[in-house]
């Protein structure tokens, strides 16, 4: 723009000199000396050369200019792309700090120490999480949780908390995902088969003991089947106990001891929803081979 | 259906107001919706009350169902009684506590019918497979009293039970032993916490009340500076700006972020010698212990507490004695020298 700015003095001195030499032109009458006029017209001559080459010289800039400033795009959009990466980066590093939950046990340190969740999940499905706060100083102690008050949480610190954290959070783990996964299966049976439940589901807060009559068909005139199913293994999902009794009339009838032998067996191996899904599937009567 | 009975409906059914006449009338479910639409709600209280209790007598209704609607007005009204907190546990080594609700209810039941024969005993399910007890106390002659039940509310495999404040102290001992055993607990204790605030009472002992925890989901809240009005005329300068944001950090850092468990006061009993910076006063160098009773009293204590500081009331940080009220579980203390 050095160059431009000069070029543009340039020409408007010339200018300026073009109109004083039209004045003067005008104002003197009698014709110049021939050696200064031939001298002055061949300055003007000069200076059109120059004025000329200057404004062609200007116009090539800002033709160059205008080039460059489409070319330097490019270049600006690469230092805008760089930015992005390291935003893109910074996102990515959250994104995976986030999906740690997945893995069921993740943290996040904290002024004070650091703060574990504990992701619960049951057969692909991730239910809720729970929270410990750990402060850790000596001895390490628990600041606040979000642990359920029925969870032995305090006997677990008791054992392993001091010596053996890793083993605390293992255990905690177990007993959280296994209540969470009984809870889903409860909660299940409540809401997508209600229409094989005689009676209301009888439960309790660690969902370690279920009550309930049921038939194997919704609409079905069969006398109803009492379930009585105890987990007394609160690090499960299966029951320890399972008592099936038939309440019918025709209850000495062998067809209806199979059956009730039968769900006993599938409430011992599968997941609630699965037992209650082979009831629909097979409607009166159960398929043994159903049976593994 | 009995003349106490039907007394006993319709000044329940008194206390129920306007507002809420409906909503509880519905919870109740006795009276079916149709019938309901019968009633004309516009009239007044007493005459609308008394075509409730014809219903109700058309229905046959028992003590049973009184007691019942009885509950559900306490239910909504938990505010209007006091809560004691029980705690219970049991031996170590224990096997898993297979609660089975049923069996809680008669069992409970069993024990008090044991020990005295006029009792009502009621329950209502609740939410989160806890339980609302109503006992009615009589005597060995004389028929129980329902205008002055006793509640109880218990949250199933938990070690704690709410009690309303009860006149009739003598039959705590009962009580306590039916709950205890009925649970699958051996001993029971009652803590020095006390509330109208049932919710609040249940925040403190199961924990519950600072349900905030840092994750990378969550981004954290930028430390949050003294909340200086920044629309404020810029004439004005704060004074003690930093010994302000020391003292908000360390409320913060004491009472947390969340919002505080209600309760209604805090009670210190002193039993501690006098001391004094003055010699010779009257009440310095005395041998016996000084005994005196402290109450601080606010319809929000603990938010009240958390507001000495920042209002330059007191200094911070509090006495240890205030702050540990929701921590310890207790708003009753008794201060002996050591």
């Amino acid at each position: 723009t050095a160059g431009l700015n000069l070029g543009l003095r340039v020409l408007a001195h010339l200018e300026r000199l073009e109109t004083q030499m039209s004045r003067s032109c005008k104002n003197l009458e009698d014709p110049p000396r021939e050696t200064a006029e031939s001298d002055l017209g061949t300055k003007i001559h000069k200076l059109r050369c120059l004025r000329d080459k200057l404004r062609a010289e200007v116009k090539q800039r800002q033709a160059r200019i205008k080039a460059s400033t489409a070319n330097a795009e490019p270049d600006q959009t690469l230092e805008i792309s760089e930015q992005e990466a390291v935003g893109g980066k910074e996102e990515n590093m959250k994104a995976i700090l986030q999906a740690y939950r997945f893995t069921g046990l993740s943290g996040k340190r904290t002024s004070r120490g650091v703060c574990v969740c504990i992701s619960t999940a049951f057969e692909g499905n991730l239910l809720d999480s729970y929270f410990v706060d750990l402060v850790i100083q000596k001895p390490l102690r628990i600041h606040h949780h979000s642990v359920p008050v029925f969870i032995p949480l305090e006997e677990i610190s008791a054992k392993y908390l001091q010596t053996n954290i890793q083993h605390f959070l293992f255990c905690l783990c177990e007993y959280l995902n296994a209540y969470a996964g009984r809870k889903y299966q409860a909660d299940q049976l409540q809401r997508d088969f209600a229409a094989f439940l005689a009676g209301p589901l009888q439960r309790n807060s660690l969902c370690n003991l279920l009550s309930f009559t049921y038939k194997v068909e919704p609409q079905g005139r069969s006398f109803p089947f009492c379930a009585r199913l105890l987990y007394k293994d609160l690090t499960t999902t299966l029951p320890t106990d399972v008592t099936i009794t038939y309440q019918g009339t025709d209850a000495s009838s062998t067809s209806w001891e199979e059956q009730r032998a039968s769900h006993e067996n599938l409430f011992f191996t599968k997941p609630l929803y699965q037992v209650f899904t082979s009831f629909a599937r097979n409607g009166e009567r159960l398929d043994m081979s159903l049976v593994s | 259906m009995d003349e106490t009975v039907a007394e006993f409906i319709k000044r329940t059914i008194l206390k129920i107001p306007m507002t809420e006449m409906m909503t509880i009338l519905k919870a109740w479910d006795f009276l079916p919706e149709n019938q309901l639409q019968t009633v004309n709600f516009r009239q007044r209280k007493e005459s609308l009350v008394q075509d409730l209790v014809l219903l109700c007598e058309s229905k046959r209704a028992s003590l049973r169902d009184a007691a019942l609607l009885d509950i559900i007005y306490t239910q909504f009204h938990q505010h209007q009684k006091v809560w004691d907190v029980f705690q219970m546990s049991k031996e170590p080594g224990e096997d898993v506590d297979l609660f089975d609700m049923e069996r809680f209810k008669s069992s409970f039941e069993k024990i008090l019918r044991r020990a005295l024969k006029n009792v009502t005993v009621s329950f209502r399910d609740a939410e989160e497979n806890a339980v609302w007890i109503r006992i009615a106390w009589g005597t060995q002659y004389r028929k129980p009293n329902q205008y002055k039940p006793v509640y109880v509310v218990y949250y199933s495999q938990t070690p704690y039970a709410f009690t309303s404040f009860c006149h009739l102290k003598s039959n705590t001992p009962l009580l306590s032993q039916a709950l205890t055993v009925a649970s699958n607990h051996h001993k029971i204790v009652k803590m020095d916490l006390r509330s109208r605030y049932l919710d609040s009472l249940k925040a403190i002992v199961f924990k519950q009340y600072n349900q905030k925890f840092e994750t990378h989901n969550s981004t954290m809240p930028l430390q949050e500076t003294l909340e200086l009005d920044m629309h404020m005329d810029s004439r004005i300068i704060h004074e003690n700006k930093i010994e302000k944001e020391r003292v908000q950090r360390v409320t913060q850092e004491t009472f947390g972020d969340y919002p505080q468990p209600r309760l209604e006061f805090a009670q210190y009993k002193l039993e501690t010698k006098f001391r004094s910076d003055f010699h010779g006063g009257i009440l310095a160098e005395r041998k016996e212990p000084l005994r005196c009773l402290i109450k601080f009293s606010s319809p929000h204590l603990l938010e009240a507490l958390k507001s000495l500081a920042p209002a330059g009331i007191a200094d911070a940080p509090l006495s240890p004695l205030l702050t540990c009220i929701p921590n310890k579980g207790m708003n009753y203390f008794k201060i002996r020298d050591k």
